[in-house]
């Protein structure tokens, strides 16, 4: 009981600052007000009697009132209110009884919807967006529009529900329901007295000029009729304190005007509620605004002022969760007006095969450029010693979870970003091993360019395994400039031999060239990881390895040389829809609970944008954005990037999904065709498809032709696919993958590669 | 399966088998053995109706035994419970004539089936295997790789994946444990459920198979919780773990792993190891380009034909996918062929749909022969055939399942799907 009153003295102050309309209409009316009356009562008497209605003098006041000396719409309350009025003047057939009992449990059934709203609201939206007021002046319209309470599992939501569809059979009756409610709360009124009596007390000494509640005198005698039987009362808890006469006087009268407004209100809010709710004019404003804003009254500025509000929440299809909002930058521009400033800039996968030196070269490098504290090697140096393993801690800077430490072996790629002063650089370091290959797929299709780190002394062991696969790969996801690392030539016999690196130089060219790879993509670097020799620093003059830097620029410089000029961050790739390939979902800070990684791979991306993830078709706001570990304002395509979410749950997210743009998501496919090249021979049969770092069981389901180089068909329904043949084939998937066309799969079946090639 | 009774005459086929279910394999096996128009007599309840004389009605289950001649088959792997529906056929106090009713095959309960066409040479073998009694494989697999699980049983005749498990699992990042959390946490929820599905009171062996390290990982996760002693009997367990590599996560690398050597040298000679290798041996040769493999419906039957399966070491391997369908006609093909094979002296290896291998070889079309001698040109001319063909058999997609009845049902998608962007 005590919360009730609390609410109910709430609505008090909330009403007491629009004194204006608060006026009660017996207390306060002004000499004016009186005048007024005086002149327009008999021409709405007029009116009335011509449309064949009577009414008495206090009800066209009431109505006049209320419409702001609107005529017209005053002749329809008032003529409303003597109808009911009438029913009650009447002596009481046993029919008119019954028929009053009826409006009545439909004045109640308002009611009754009414605190369901006030509880329904309680649970939606904690910042209070619909205050206990203004729930009153829903009751007509809502318990149609409005969505039904959530779970609706409580027996008082049965109830409710009962009651709100009688409530709508009966909305025939409508303005005789709301003139009953009228009648009604104004016999209710002296109890609603008692309960407001203490806050009453306490406004008076504020000296506010009409207390509208505080209405000492009883209502006309002849509106009274015996007090009704108070069984309503007593079938539910009332959740509310019975209406004031100020609310009354609102919710009640003006029944016909109301109904659309309250409807566009409730319908705006209900569908993006998330405004800052002391942004705008605040609640009680807006709400009298609608009331009145039928009238030739001030506050229908504002009235229209929401309306265009609410056009404009409309036009931009209405973001489900404004509660984040996009500046709206002009992203392609801003990226063309930084181009000066920026360094240019790349992301590299590190490929080769297992134990080549890989994770250990990169970590050299990045030690070397300073991007990693000596202090923190020298830690992984004990670390590592106490494991047997002191040669591998260069390694674990790349090489971060235990697992890959104790094994000393790198499981998935490590992500590492650095600078030097002319070019900012992400490295990429991929598992060498052959059973990490998705992990390295992964990889690969985010990089810029490919960084192949070869054992000088162990040529043969790589190219029979993962060198060779690695550089297919590589070529299949679509990567055309390699800078080939010759690594451990320190612990070559003899060290650093020149004519040991020529003959690498040699295999490794043709391998290269038989991939596909042209000739000036192809950039050589001899260098020894673990000494650190040729990687930053050159050699020294004395060493055997004098006759590097004659020839060879260190790793270093090459990288900065090779940076592929025609990166695709072009105007174009910029302003395409946003295509972005999730490749970890993890929970980046306490602030950030859910953050995805990955590279955008068209489109820009801001702060505040609502994108859509594929294949779950979810909604996220982006809340914040960091590119090399710095937030940014956006990001765009080529770029690699660590989106903060907010407003999705984690589970609709996995790595491989894809997040797009909502307007043109990406379009999620069970089967596609394909055009590939056969590594290995295939069969319709079922197999790995990779797609970045999506890996999806899946089937070959036709092999529908061989093709030559140009296309042009050979066979049609061949029996068998051989390596070195390009066929088209169908590919189905058990569960819907995110697929667009031009992008490129690999194909893997039994932990070899079989083909690689794109969707078509 | 137990056969109660039986009085099939040998040389027509005609009669009937009275079989009793005992475990849910035998569903299987039912679901492999009644066909549509097949008379099938088994116990049912059945809402009966009575209007008394008055007009009022009464409701009323009773029990009662019904024949009911096969319209539709409805098996679900997973709970093994098979659903035949079809129209009474033999009235009682109950039950009209023609009306419909669905029966539920029971375990422990009696069903008489009744063969509309007689009982040809793949049914009666296919009921041999039925009343088998021999002791029968099984074991459970876990296909792993990081963040994903699938859990398996594979039996005799069907592999009936149990759970999937999907975790998303955060990558690596310097400074954060987050990797080796989850990773935990998606061991335990994948023991956690392995334990669910397990009796380990009796514990069957136990294959846990992953690429790289995560089926060591899992196995020592294994070994830790058995050691915390929290879970006695899981020591029972232990000793029947074996670690394999898989190239994949995925369901389909169940395949290598049991043609593996590690496992087959375990597993001996189970059915669906063999079967494994045999599909196994089949891809070797035809990747040889050895003309004696060849695959596809209208291949094997031009193979057939010309006498190539037949003695020394012509096989024949084919789907039971391709005995479940619903039309006599397509049935009786395959029959035809499977007896022509027996004849010429070849072998015939019926392989089960609801095993992995059995899936590969209905990807190839659900047939396939190892001929005697190598045939030149077996698909030639077929281009134009397919041209005539492609109105009705060969459907859209080209794909030669020509009865694409009795997959979908298995809880597997249908491979045949158009693009169908969703």
């Amino acid at each position: 009981m005590q919360r009730v009153k609390n609410v109910d003295y709430d609505e008090d102050e909330l009403y007491d600052d629009d004194e204006e309309y608060g006026a009660d209409p017996e207390e306060s009316y002004s000499q004016e007000d009186r005048d007024n009356f005086a002149a327009l009562i008999p021409v709405v008497r007029a009116e009335l009697e011509e449309a064949g209605s009577r009414a008495s003098n206090k009800e066209i006041q009431n109505a006049l009132w209320n419409y702001y000396w609107d005529v017209g719409k005053s002749d329809a309350e008032a003529s409303a209110a003597a109808a009911d009025g009438e029913k009650q003047e009447k002596p009481k057939s046993k029919f008119d009884q019954a028929a009053e009992r009826s409006a009545r449990d439909i004045a109640d059934d308002f009611e009754d919807a009414a605190s369901m709203l006030l509880s329904m609201a309680w649970f939606r939206d904690v910042p209070w967006i619909l205050p206990p007021g203004r729930q009153d002046y829903l009751v007509p319209a809502t318990p149609i529009s409005r969505p039904r309470l959530l779970g609706g599992s409580s027996k008082l939501a049965k109830l409710a529900e009962e009651r709100r569809k009688k409530a709508a059979a009966a909305s025939a009756e409508g303005s005789v329901a709301n003139g009953a409610l009228s009648s009604l709360d104004r016999l209710t009124k002296p109890k609603d007295f008692k309960e407001n009596e203490a806050p009453s007390a306490v406004a008076e000494p504020r000296k506010y000029p009409v207390r509208k509640k505080r209405e000492p005198t009883p209502p006309p005698a002849e509106e009274s009729p015996p007090p009704p039987p108070a069984e309503p009362e007593q079938e539910k808890p009332d959740l509310r304190a019975s209406p004031t006469a100020f609310a009354r006087t609102l919710s009640a009268s003006p029944n016909q005007d109301i109904l659309p407004a309250a409807t566009t209100l409730s319908e705006l809010l209900g569908s993006g509620q998330s405004e800052d709710p002391f942004q705008g004019p605040s609640p009680d404003d807006t709400l009298i605004s609608h009331l009145y804003n039928t009238g030739p009254t001030k506050p229908k500025q504002t009235a229209n002022g929401l309306t265009k509000k609410t056009e404009a929440l409309k036009l931009d299809s209405a973001p489900p969760q404004p509660k984040l909002r996009s500046k709206g930058l002009d992203v392609p521009k801003l990226w063309a007006e930084e181009k000066a400033k920026r360094k240019p800039s790349a992301a590299f996968v590190v490929v080769g095969h297992v134990d080549h030196g890989k994770s250990t070269l990169m970590g050299r490098l990045l030690l070397d450029v300073g991007a990693v504290s000596q202090r923190d090697i020298d830690k992984y140096q004990r670390q590592a010693s106490e494991l047997g393993k002191a040669s591998f801690a260069l390694a674990w800077v790349m090489d971060t979870s235990t697992e890959e430490r104790e094994r000393g072996v790198t499981f998935d790629f490590a992500q590492h970003h650095f600078s030097t002063p002319k070019a900012d650089f992400t490295i990429l370091d991929a598992p060498g091993h052959r059973d990490f290959v998705p992990n390295m797929i992964g990889g690969a299709s985010m990089a810029d360019m490919a960084v192949l780190v070869v054992d000088a002394n162990q040529l043969d062991s790589g190219m029979k395994g993962q060198t060779r696969e690695h550089i297919l790969l590589a070529k299949a996801v679509g990567l055309k400039k390699v800078v080939v690392a010759v690594n451990k030539l320190d612990a070559a016999r003899p060290a650093w031999s020149q004519q040991l690196f020529e003959s690498v130089q040699i295999d490794i060219r043709k391998l290269l060239a038989e991939s596909g790879f042209a000739d000036e993509d192809i950039k050589f670097v001899p260098c020894s990881g673990l000494s650190g020799a040729n990687v930053v620093n050159q050699p020294k003059a004395s060493s055997p390895a004098a006759w590097v830097p004659k020839a060879h620029f260190t790793l270093l410089q090459t990288l900065e040389r090779s940076i592929p000029p025609t990166k695709p961050t072009t105007q174009e790739t910029i302003k395409q829809p946003l295509r972005m390939q999730i490749i970890d979902v993890f929970r980046g800070s306490v602030t950030n609970p859910l953050s995805v990684a990955g590279r955008i791979s068209s489109g820009n991306v801001q702060n505040g944008d609502v994108v859509t993830t594929q294949p779950s078709g979810e909604k996220a706001a982006i809340k914040g954005l960091e590119v090399s570990d710095e937030p940014r304002e956006f990001a765009v395509a080529g770029q690699i990037c660590t989106l903060h979410l907010s407003e999705i749950e984690a589970q609709h997210l996995r790595s491989g999904d894809v997040l797009c743009s909502s307007q043109h998501p990406v379009r999620v496919a069970r089967g596609f065709t394909a055009l590939i090249e056969l590594l290995d021979s295939l069969l319709p049969q079922p197999v790995d498809v990779h797609l970045g770092r999506l890996h999806a069981p899946g089937t070959i389901s036709q092999l529908i032709e061989t093709v030559d180089g140009r296309g042009e068909q050979l066979k049609r329904r061949p029996r068998l696919l051989k390596a070195g043949q390009r066929a088209r084939v169908r590919i189905s998937f058990e569960e819907g993958v995110p697929l667009a066309v031009g992008e490129k799969i690999v194909v893997r079946s039994a932990g070899v590669t079989a083909a690689y090639g794109t969707v078509e | 399966m137990r056969l109660i009774k039986q009085n099939i005459e040998r040389k027509t086929g005609e009669g009937s088998a009275v079989l009793l279910p005992e475990e849910p394999e035998d569903m299987w096996h039912a679901y492999n053995l009644i066909r549509s128009n097949d008379l099938l007599r088994a116990s049912a309840i059945r809402k009966v109706i009575n209007e008394s004389g008055s007009g009022s009605r009464s409701n009323e289950r009773v029990h009662t035994t019904l024949t009911i001649r096969v319209t539709k088959l409805d098996f679900d792997p997973q709970a093994s419970q098979l659903h035949v529906s079809g129209r009474v056929a033999e009235e009682n106090k109950h039950v009209k004539l023609g009306s419909y009713h669905t029966l539920d095959l029971e375990l422990q309960r009696n069903f008489t089936l009744e063969k509309s066409e007689g009982w040809d040479s793949v049914a009666l073998d296919t009921l041999k295997e039925a009343v088998n009694q021999e002791a029968k494989a099984q074991l459970w697999a876990v296909i792993m790789k990081e963040g994903l699980a699938n859990i398996c049983l594979v039996t005799d005749h069907q592999t009936i994946l149990r759970q999937k498990i999907e975790y998303n699992l955060p990558r690596k990042r310097a400074g954060s444990t987050d990797h080796e959390k989850q990773m935990q946490k998606f061991f335990q929820t994948t023991f956690d459920s392995l334990l669910r599905q397990l009796d380990l009171a009796n514990p069957k062996p136990l294959l846990i198979a992953s690429p790289a390290y995560t089926a060591t990982q899992f196995q020592s996760f294994i070994k830790a919780q058995a050691a915390s002693g929290a879970n006695k009997q899981l020591n029972n367990l232990l000793p029947k773990i074996t670690v394999a590599q898989s190239a994949s996560g995925h369901l389909h690398s169940l395949n290598e792993v049991l043609s593996s050597p590690a496992v087959t040298a375990k597993l001996s000679d189970t059915k669906f190891a063999r079967e494994t290798q045999l599909v196994d041996n089949f891809f070797t040769l035809i990747r040889k380009e050895d003309n004696r493999a060849w695959y596809g419906p209208r291949e094997s039957e031009k193979a057939v034909e010309q006498g190539a399966v037949g003695k020394g070491g012509g096989v024949l391997l084919i789907s039971n996918g391709l005995f479940r369908s619903q039309e006599i006609k397509v049935r009786n093909r395959w029959v035809k062929l499977v007896d022509e094979v027996k004849e010429q002296g070849g072998e015939v290896r019926v392989l089960s749909s609801m095993h992995e291998s059995g899936r590969r070889l209905e990807s190839l079309g659900g047939v396939a022969v190892i001929c005697t001698w190598p045939i030149e040109d077996l698909d030639e001319g077929e281009v134009a055939e397919e041209e005539m063909h492609e109105d009705g058999s060969v459907n859209e997609n080209g794909d030669w399942d020509e009865n694409g009845d009795g997959h979908g049902v298995e809880g597997r998608v249908d491979h045949e799907e158009d693009i169908d962007f969703l």
